[in-house]
């Protein structure tokens, strides 16, 4: 049972980091720091849809992760 | 616990008299933001705005009837939340503490930016969304170590902007002018006027203080609607007085583009010093009203937490300070954002939209009460009922349809949101942590079928090397695992 406590904060830590990284990708995404849209190809009218698609994925990802975490501690 | 529950249903003493209850019904209404709309308002009704703030006053009067009834039938902490709680209950009760918490958090936005533009009268360089910004977190943190609320300064502060406005009003009475024949904005029309109404109903907010602090009012069957009506009277001729005199000295055109139009006007009539009087008079509301809506928004939420409506968390009481400071904290974030966009009118029209609701549901909640509980005892009954709710409601629903679009977009979407966190918050903590399992392993399929995409060329990446690309996919693979592992976990989590 320990195990799968363990294994559980860790993958709840783990989500919840590739959560936080998606949203804050979205915002460089969007501001398109580095070149990032030209980088992947996107156009100027696309960059709407990748926007909501990482700050949807992140959100999740952040609330299933915290779920995770909390629940077992 | 005993902390919390003695913070919001301690014993008061019953030691506020007529006039002091007044002064907290005008002094509740009294805000800097009050003051620098009526500018923009002047820019979309003309000189038409001065029926319009007369209109608003008795529109607000309606319902004010309905408060004075609720508030001293219903003798709990929690205004509008409260009242269609015991009418209600279930969602109604969760959707009226829902926007009392948004309006009163649009308000704490509204009154710091108001500030702001009042002080950048006199010192223009300042940041207005940043300047707005500092006061919210300001009085975020006093509100965090606990604030005495204090009917004798708030009585004596109101009576010191009541001062300042009379000399500000008596002194322009002989410089104001008849209205011009071609004033800009005399042709709006009287859809014009209804926007502009919508747009002034914001002034009268606060003045149903009155009735929330009936715990502490002597005679609270006589005094209360007396106060009320009172406060009423002296807020429609108080605002009638300086838009009168605003319009009458200067182009109500000109007037728009002000950041601070009352301390413009002022300086016209009295000089500089008349617009230092004015600026300091108008920073002191806007302090005290910011100060007063962000302890209303975090006792709305406390008060919705308690009521097992939101997080337990936002209930927790400071062990030191005996305030709620997670309630607190959580306001001062959201306003901050609002704060920070230093929009005025969106601000406006949202904090309208939400009282404007939180209005109908009062006078709902007098309806409803007459019917299923005829023989509460009532120390004071609304007149002319049923009139007087009904027309009250029809006003709040009129009143809407010109509130602006994107604001009714964002009041739509708040809804949603709404009925996400009250079913989410019924339904159970298990089965909230299966459905999110379920978009982890959705989310993991995903990532899993994007990675795949991009190793059989599916989907090019324009201007990346081979090697990134293999960086690219390696990390795609190991955020579909962890995100698969974190659903396996979900579902198959026992229920506690």
């Amino acid at each position: 049972m320990n195990a799968r406590r363990t294994l559980t904060k860790i993958v709840g830590v783990t989500q919840t980091a590739i959560g936080g990284i998606a949203v804050i990708f979205a915002f460089l995404f969007f501001y398109n720091v580095f070149g990032i849209h030209s980088m992947i190809g996107v156009t100027k009218n696309g960059v709407g849809f990748y926007l909501w698609i990482f700050i949807i994925f992140g959100l999740l990802s952040l609330i299933s992760g915290l779920f995770l975490y909390y629940e077992e501690s | 616990m005993k902390k919390a529950e003695n913070m919001d249903e301690q014993h008061l003493k019953r030691n506020l008299g007529l006039i002091r209850t007044t002064m907290m019904g005008v002094g509740g209404s009294l805000s800097a933001a009050n003051f620098v709309i009526i500018g923009e308002a002047a820019g979309m009704a003309g000189y038409a705005i001065i029926p319009i703030v007369v209109v608003c006053g008795f529109l607000s009067l309606l319902t004010m009837f309905s408060y004075a009834e609720l508030g001293t039938a219903i003798p709990l902490a929690g205004g509008e939340y409260t009242f269609a709680k015991v009418a209600y209950g279930g969602f109604t009760g969760f959707l009226t503490g829902w926007f009392e918490w948004l309006s009163n958090m649009f308000y704490t936005a509204l009154s710091a930016i108001g500030f702001a533009y009042v002080v950048s009268y006199l010192f223009p360089q300042i940041n207005i969304p940043l300047t707005a910004v500092v006061v919210v977190i300001v009085f975020a943190f006093i509100n965090l170590k606990g604030t005495k609320e204090t009917a004798t300064a708030e009585t004596i502060i109101t009576i010191v902007v009541l001062a300042i406005l009379a000399v500000f009003v008596i002194g322009g009475l002989s410089y104001a002018q008849e209205p011009q024949a071609n004033p800009a904005g005399s042709s709006i029309g009287i859809l014009g006027i209804f926007a502009a109404t919508a747009y002034l109903f914001e002034l009268y907010l606060g003045a149903e203080a009155v009735a929330a602090a009936q715990a502490e009012v002597k005679n609270p069957g006589r005094n209360i609607p007396l106060a009320i009506v009172l406060s009423a009277v002296i807020l429609i001729v108080l605002y009638t007085s300086v838009v009168s005199v605003a319009v009458g000295i200067v182009r109500p055109d000109v007037l728009s583009h002000q950041s601070s139009p009352i301390a413009f006007v002022a300086e016209q009539v009295l000089g500089p010093f008349g617009a230092i009087l004015i600026t300091i008079g108008l920073a002191i509301t806007g302090l005290a009203a910011t100060n007063e809506a962000i302890m209303a928004q975090s006792r709305v939420l406390y008060a919705m937490s308690r009521d097992g409506y939101l997080p337990k968390g936002l209930c927790k009481v400071h062990k030191r300070y005996c305030t709620p400071h997670v309630a607190i904290i959580v306001s001062a974030i959201f306003t901050v954002i609002f704060a920070a966009t230093g929009f005025v009118n969106f601000v406006v029209y949202a904090v309208n939209l939400g009282f404007i609701i939180g209005f109908s549901v009062v006078n709902l909640s007098v309806i409803k009460l007459r019917k299923i509980a005829p023989h509460l005892k009532r120390p004071f009954k609304a007149p002319l009922y049923p009139l007087t709710p009904i027309a009250g409601i029809a006003a709040s629903v009129f009143l809407v349809l010109f509130i602006e679009p994107s604001v009714l977009v964002l009041g739509f979407e708040l809804i949603i949101v709404a009925l996400l966190v009250y079913y989410i918050k019924m339904i159970g903590h298990h089965r909230i942590r299966i459905a999110f399992g379920g978009i982890s392993l959705g989310l993991g399929g995903f990532t899993a079928f994007v990675a795949y995409l991009l190793g059989t060329n599916a989907i090019v990446l324009n201007g990346v090397s081979s090697v990134m690309l293999t960086l690219i996919i390696g990390i795609l693979v190991f955020v579909s695992v962890i995100q698969l592992l974190a659903g396996m976990l979900s579902v198959t989590s026992s229920e506690r």
